[in-house]
């Protein structure tokens, strides 16, 4: 008993340990100056340095960058919750003819690999005359993000009570009415939580925001890697940038992780 | 003319008939309680009136109007659901006014109305909580209440006590028997609990499996059971029946022989509702409370099993030799001793005879 528990908190200091690692890499990376950071063998123990950071909060590039991934994100986030959580109230209420394929094929838009539609999205983006705009990377990743709010909602709005829906057809209210009044209000758990996974990949999305931004509307992870020149390896900046990018999503998923456990289980257990 | 008007009514889930055909109507004011084993198809009979459900086939009429395919909301009924159906995020005030603001209710006559309606239900107290402040018992007023507020044609009632505790259960139904004495409005009540149906109701619709067993008040339904389904379903503990053979018919009485009977047969007066032929198999009916202990004139002797003592009564189970447990019921606490033969002796008029289909004879 005592060597399975030993063995069990063994892994967990092991799985840990794998998936902080880089997070500690990069962010003590970004306080090294460029001889700390090329040393090898590495250097645990250094004097850190805050010159990564004052360069690319002087750097234009980067802040318009931040600001295009807000813009991205918030509108992105925006639209999926306007235009998921009615849809997910429809799969949840409603019989309608070939209402199981709808909702199958809202979850295999989640089984294909973003990498394997990158091209024919780079094709239509080109003859659409949409690359670098913020439009195209909202549409695209709103195409990703629709079945989540979708699938998270729909098991939401299932577990309130039909009754409450019925009661208030007796009590005169309308469809729309019933949807604003008791399924968004009884429902914002689970709109919440399907807005915040929205907002957090939408951030963080690098592979679509490459292929498809070109200079004006590159978003946070694509300046980030925009450093890396033929000659020049900047790992200081790189990782200075990696670490305000990824730090608000991070403070923010701690704050509501309780609510994204809730929001991933559901509909797990009746 | 009748004001509530179910005419042939259908419900259909594919293959399956959840009620196939009632036709029934209620009087303006009436009480009209639904009453039968679960799956009979009372709750769906309920909420087809209510336009919750789809109707497959027949017509509802509320009030001389064919309601049959009008909204919910336009056939001016309320429903108080078992599970009290409160909206969990608003308050009792908002939860009693939300459908009078759905018909654009000025903010006066709302408040003027809730009051009125928290004064009848003394809910007044509770108006700012939320449901989930509620203990069982207020909950039920408040699903009341938001039936009340709207002045509904209409009351329907979906098994509303049954999430509620025996002492509260009882308390509630005397309250809804006098909302209906106060109100003078038709209700209509769904239950599987019988005691509510005798207690509440001025007529009992009995149905099984999507059919009417029987129409009638409380008293017409426990002295004239129209079958074996009815009389074993009213009246608690349920009827005892007894397995007998048809020896002797003259004119308006039956003998019946089974070995149960003291003497062997039994002379019972008829209804003449039909007639039986000699040698046919039928069932003698029983009411637990009808049948005396340790009578002088006994009709059946029952070998004693076990007695269970309520304090006021006893419910004694005994049997006829070879034959399945019978209930009495007497008053006080008669001492029972384990296989000691009981002479039980029965007023004629309390004798019931059903034939082999389980039609009332």
């Amino acid at each position: 008993m005592m060597l399975r528990r030993l063995l069990h908190g063994l892994g967990l200091v092991v799985v840990l340990c794998f998936t902080l690692f880089p997070f500690y890499w990069m962010v003590s990376s970004s306080f090294k100056d460029q001889t700390d950071l090329l040393a090898s063998p590495p250097v645990w123990l250094f004097t850190p340095t805050l010159a990564n950071y004052a360069d690319i909060f002087a750097d234009e590039k980067v802040f318009g960058a931040i600001v295009n991934s807000l813009i991205i994100a918030t509108l992105t986030t925006a639209l999926s919750v306007l235009l998921g959580a009615p849809a997910a109230y429809a799969l949840a209420r409603f019989d309608f003819r070939g209402k199981s394929d709808l909702w199958f094929w809202f979850i295999s838009n989640r089984m294909i690999s973003p990498i394997v539609l990158a091209l024919p999205v780079y094709l239509l983006a080109l003859q659409m005359n949409l690359l670098d705009t913020h439009l195209v990377l909202v549409l695209i990743y709103l195409t990703f993000n629709l079945p989540i709010v979708v699938w998270i909602c729909t098991d939401q709005f299932r577990s309130i009570p039909i009754e409450l829906e019925q009661a208030a057809r007796l009590d005169g209210a309308n469809q729309f009415t019933i949807f604003r009044k008791i399924y968004i209000p009884l429902g914002l758990p689970g709109i919440a939580v399907s807005a915040i996974f929205s907002f957090i990949f939408s951030w963080n999305e690098l592979l679509y925001a490459l292929v498809l931004t070109r200079r004006s509307v590159q978003t946070a992870p694509v300046i980030a890697t925009s450093f890396m020149s033929g000659y020049e390896l900047p790992w200081g900046k790189i990782m200075a940038t990696g670490t305000v990018i990824v730090l608000p999503v991070t403070v923010f998923a701690l704050l509501v992780s309780k609510h994204m456990v809730r929001g991933l289980t559901m509909g797990a257990t009746k | 003319m009748p004001f509530l008007r179910l005419d042939n009514v259908v419900k259909r889930y594919g293959e399956h008939s959840a009620v196939q055909g009632v036709s029934f109507s209620a009087e303006k004011g009436e009480f009209v309680v639904f009453v039968g084993p679960s799956g009979c198809g009372k709750s769906t009979l309920l909420r087809m009136i209510a336009g919750l459900e789809e109707i497959s086939d027949g017509d509802v009429l509320i009030d001389e109007k064919v309601v049959t395919h009008v909204e919910p909301a336009r056939r001016e009924v309320a429903m108080v659901f078992q599970s009290y159906a409160l909206y969990p995020h608003m308050s009792v005030f908002e939860n009693l006014a939300f459908g009078l603001r759905m018909v654009k209710t000025s903010e006066g006559e709302i408040k003027r109305r809730v009051a009125e309606a928290a004064r009848i239900l003394q809910i007044e107290a509770l108006l700012q909580r939320k449901p989930r402040q509620l203990s069982g018992g207020q909950r039920q007023r408040v699903a009341i209440g938001r039936a009340i507020v709207r002045n509904p044609k209409l009351f329907l009632f979906d098994e509303p006590l049954s999430n509620l505790d025996a002492e509260l259960r009882t308390q509630m139904r005397v309250e809804i028997a006098k909302l209906h004495r106060a109100l003078g409005v038709t209700m209509v009540y769904v239950t599987h609990d019988q005691i509510e149906a005798m207690t509440l109701a001025d007529r009992i619709v009995v149905l099984r499996a999507g059919l009417v067993e029987q129409v009638g008040t409380p008293t017409e339904l426990y002295d004239r059971p129209a079958n074996v389904f009815v009389a074993g379903f009213i009246g608690s503990p349920r009827m005892n029946f007894l397995p007998a053979c048809v020896t002797a018919a003259t004119d308006g009485q039956l003998t019946v022989s089974s070995p149960a009977f003291t003497g062997g047969t039994l002379t019972v007066a008829t209804k003449g509702a039909h007639q039986v032929r000699i040698g046919e198999e039928v069932s003698v009916g029983m009411r637990p409370e009808h049948l005396e202990l340790r009578t002088a004139r006994p009709v059946l002797t029952l070998k004693a099993d076990f007695a269970e003592y309520l304090g006021g009564a006893s419910q004694i189970y005994a049997q006829p030799d070879g034959g399945a447990l019978m209930t009495i019921v007497v008053p006080g606490r008669p001492p029972i001793s384990k296989n000691e033969d009981l002479p039980i002796g029965i007023a004629p008029d309390h004798i019931y005879l059903f034939d082999k289909q389980g039609l009332g004879i």
